[in-house]
């Protein structure tokens, strides 16, 4: 499954996502490449009703999620009772349709 | 008036059962009256939409000139099925909203001119305009339009509105419908209000709707002109 | 480092103004200033201007460039600075350390925005613009969506309520009538935005747990200061108000990165680093003007920058401390709220309100004995923030 591209530092382990050229721990510059994995919990969410020009929706959830590997990320969440702390499960699908092009993101069920 | 000729003139009037009353306390602790009216009360009305011709912004003018035109039409009896209802604090006219019923079932929408901004009085009367067509004069479906693309981009993605085929009486806009299953299933978030209104304040509202000089008309739409410096 | 005087101080009401350009906003904003100060022909050596997203809103660019050919301050050196919402608090500290270093001796800082060209959705697009391309902005996420994830956080952690919101956007609201250059003229109660069983009807969620008057309202507006060296001011023969120490701290652009999302990290070392400068505490603070964007952040700030302790200032803006009357006024122009929030301006119309509170010029929101002020722009959602501290020089 395509997802997103997320980095281990190889001095001390901190996982880290968006990208960073320097370790937000540890100021090294190299690292590993990691992912998502497949259970996350959900640590906050929102449910947004005043969307931006472009999503005629209301009522989208979305909020961050932290892996078993310690990374987190914020996407969908597509649940109807979201709880702080509940169990999701990872994928990948589109999550915005910018200028006519599908983009792809991270959702959680 | 020659009734004889008018009997031409007039268009058939269906039995249209009355909306009741009803009051909203707004974010302010101020309290709406919203009620419908009848024709006897239209030239005053078209006091306080007069100043609103001339405004361009937000659409006031084509909003303004068409209610001016379709409140008129209906006091002077060439209009069919219409029904007009107001919002008024301390008997203050702050809004109007106007409608048609189209056949038994389907309702037409017209307009909703909010006097005073800030407290939703637009989105208030607009979903009691909804609320008559759907639970008193119980119509099926309501064909909606708007000049205004903000209000109306609001309404859309508030309601989940329907886009249907033909056309919108108002210039031949795209329609789109408020099912009577959109409207229940939006109710409780968007249709304020609590019966009756206490005699207290029906009894100022009825008394005289009381209409703000033109000035404090284009200051309440426009914003107080206040100075740079 | 020199001391830096705040020589002079205006702005233009907060609202929607279709007729004013950027341009002319700031330009009135910067002559109010200017003749505040009683500044006469002696020339303005620097121009710093405040403004987030010119370029997006109004198709404009370069506005410092154009704010000196509309004044004729030609050839003062003119640059634009942009820190998001903290465009005009990051103007400001480059216009202090202009004079603070010596090289200049009078600067015009100017903040600005105008919002409202654009409708409301296009306008919640530009801000969003500076979230995280990849890691926040294609999911829809707004500013409101941020502070709404961050308020699920605060509240939870601290037995934070939605009244306790309530009370400070009624305070906000009620403090905003007293201010005539604020945007939002409205009184607000308990009972229509939150008690009355109606109320989510005026008050509709927005991004949950927040709703739309915990939410500052969009603006157009300008303000601006003119600072001086001490030297100037006192040629100038004008009420000698110092900046006496500011503070700016950045922190991770995405709430996820933060070990801990409650930790305002950036807020408490600014304030600090102001503080540390101004040789003063929190509790020496009269006056405060706190970035309550979202009712929320007021709470939040007050906290991390130490004027309450982690979990009480809810109490204490339910008890009343934070009115114009009370312990530490917090926001007596009616903060972000009420006064609006022209995002560029926000930062220096912040100073300027410190500046009338400490001159005693502020009317009927006048905190008494006002002697030391403290203000606080949150740049980005709490990743690049600058704290002031103003103090009136007996």
């Amino acid at each position: 499954m395509k997802t997103i591209t997320a980095f281990k530092c190889t001095n001390c382990g901190h996982a880290m996502y968006p990208r960073h050229e320097r370790c937000l721990n540890c100021n090294n510059r190299e690292f590993e490449e990691i992912e998502p994995t497949e259970k996350g919990k959900l640590l906050t969410y929102t449910i947004v009703n005043e969307l931006p020009w472009g999503i005629d929706e209301r009522g989208r959830v979305i909020g961050v999620v932290e892996f078993e590997n310690g990374l987190r990320a914020l996407g969908l969440v597509e649940s109807d009772e979201p709880k702080l702390g509940m169990e999701l499960t990872t994928s990948w699908g589109v999550v915005r349709v910018i200028g006519g092009v599908k983009t792809y993101g991270l959702t959680f069920t | 008036m020659d009734l004889e000729l008018e009997a031409y003139l007039r268009p058939p009037e269906a039995e249209m059962a009355p909306y009741p009353a009803k009051v909203i306390t707004l974010a302010t602790g101020g309290k709406l009256v919203v009620r419908q009216v009848d024709r006897e009360v239209v030239p005053t009305l078209l006091e306080a939409i007069k100043p609103t011709i001339e405004v361009e912004r937000d659409y006031y003018d084509i909003v303004g000139v068409r209610l001016y035109g379709e409140l008129l039409g209906w006091y002077r009896h060439r209009v069919r099925d219409e029904f007009c209802i107001i919002g008024q604090i301390d008997g203050l006219l702050v809004g109007i909203v106007n409608s048609r019923m189209l056949t038994p079932l389907i309702g037409m929408s017209l307009h909703t001119l909010a006097i005073e901004r800030g407290l939703r009085i637009g989105a208030h009367l607009f979903a009691a305009k909804m609320e008559h067509h759907i639970e008193y004069l119980n119509q099926d479906e309501v064909l909606i339009t708007a000049e205004s693309p903000i209000g109306f981009r609001r309404w859309m993605i508030e309601y989940g509105l329907q886009k249907r085929d033909g056309q919108h009486e108002l210039g031949g806009a795209t329609p789109y419908a408020l099912t009577r299953e959109l409207y229940f299933a939006n109710k409780d978030r968007l249709v304020a209000g609590e019966r009756p209104v206490p005699a207290e304040l029906m009894e100022v509202a009825e008394r005289e709707i009381i209409i703000a000089s033109e000035e404090d008309i284009l200051e309440k739409i426009l914003g107080a002109k206040r100075r740079m410096l | 480092m020199r001391p830096v005087v705040v020589s002079g101080a205006g702005m233009i009401p907060f609202e929607r103004r279709d007729e004013d350009s950027l341009v002319d906003m700031l330009a009135a904003a910067s002559l109010h200033a200017m003749d505040d100060a009683r500044l006469g022909d002696r020339p303005v050596e620097a121009v710093y201007v405040g403004n987030m997203a010119s370029g997006l809103f109004n198709h404009q660019v370069s506005v410092a460039s154009s704010l000196v050919d509309r004044l004729n301050l030609l050839p003062a050196a003119a640059d634009r600075v942009e820190n998001g919402p903290a465009s005009g608090g990051s103007a400001i500290k480059n216009g202090l350390l202009a004079i603070a270093s010596g090289y200049y001796d009078v600067v015009l800082v100017a903040g600005g925005e105008k919002m409202r060209e654009v409708i409301g959705p296009r306008s919640t697009d530009i801000v969003a613009a500076m979230t995280h391309p990849e890691a926040e902005y294609i999911y829809g996420v707004t500013l409101p969506a941020m502070a709404g994830m961050f308020a699920r956080l605060y509240m939870d952690k601290y037995g934070i309520t939605r009244e306790h919101l309530a009370h400070v956007s009624i305070k906000n609201q009620q403090n905003g009538l007293l201010n005539p250059y604020a945007h939002i003229q409205m009184n607000i109660t308990m009972e229509g935005i939150l008690t009355h069983p109606q109320s989510h009807i005026n008050n509709p969620v927005v991004a949950d747990p927040l709703h739309l008057y915990d939410c500052c309202p969009v603006s157009d507006g300008a303000a601006a200061v003119l600072l001086t060296s001490l030297d100037v001011a006192q040629e100038l023969k004008v009420p000698i108000v110092e900046i006496a120490g500011f503070g700016q701290a950045t922190d991770t652009q995405t709430l996820q990165e933060r070990s801990d999302p409650t930790d305002l990290k950036a807020v408490s070392l600014a304030a600090q680093n102001a503080f540390a400068m101004a040789g003063i505490q929190p509790e020496d603070i009269n006056v405060a003007e706190l970035h309550d964007a979202f009712t929320i952040l007021e709470i939040a700030e007050s906290e991390h920058v130490g004027f309450f302790e982690k979990g009480e200032a809810a109490k204490a803006v339910k008890n009343g401390e934070t009115r114009i009357d009370g312990k530490l006024p917090i926001n007596p122009s009616g903060g972000l709220k009420a006064r609006g929030h022209p995002v560029g301006a926000t930062g220096v119309a912040q100073v300027v309100e410190l500046v009338w509170q400490l001159r005693g010029e502020a009317g009927e929101r006048q905190v008494k004995d006002a002697a030391n002020g403290f203000s606080l722009n949150f740049g980005g959602f709490g990743n690049n923030v600058l704290a002031f501290v103003l103090r009136r020089e007996a």
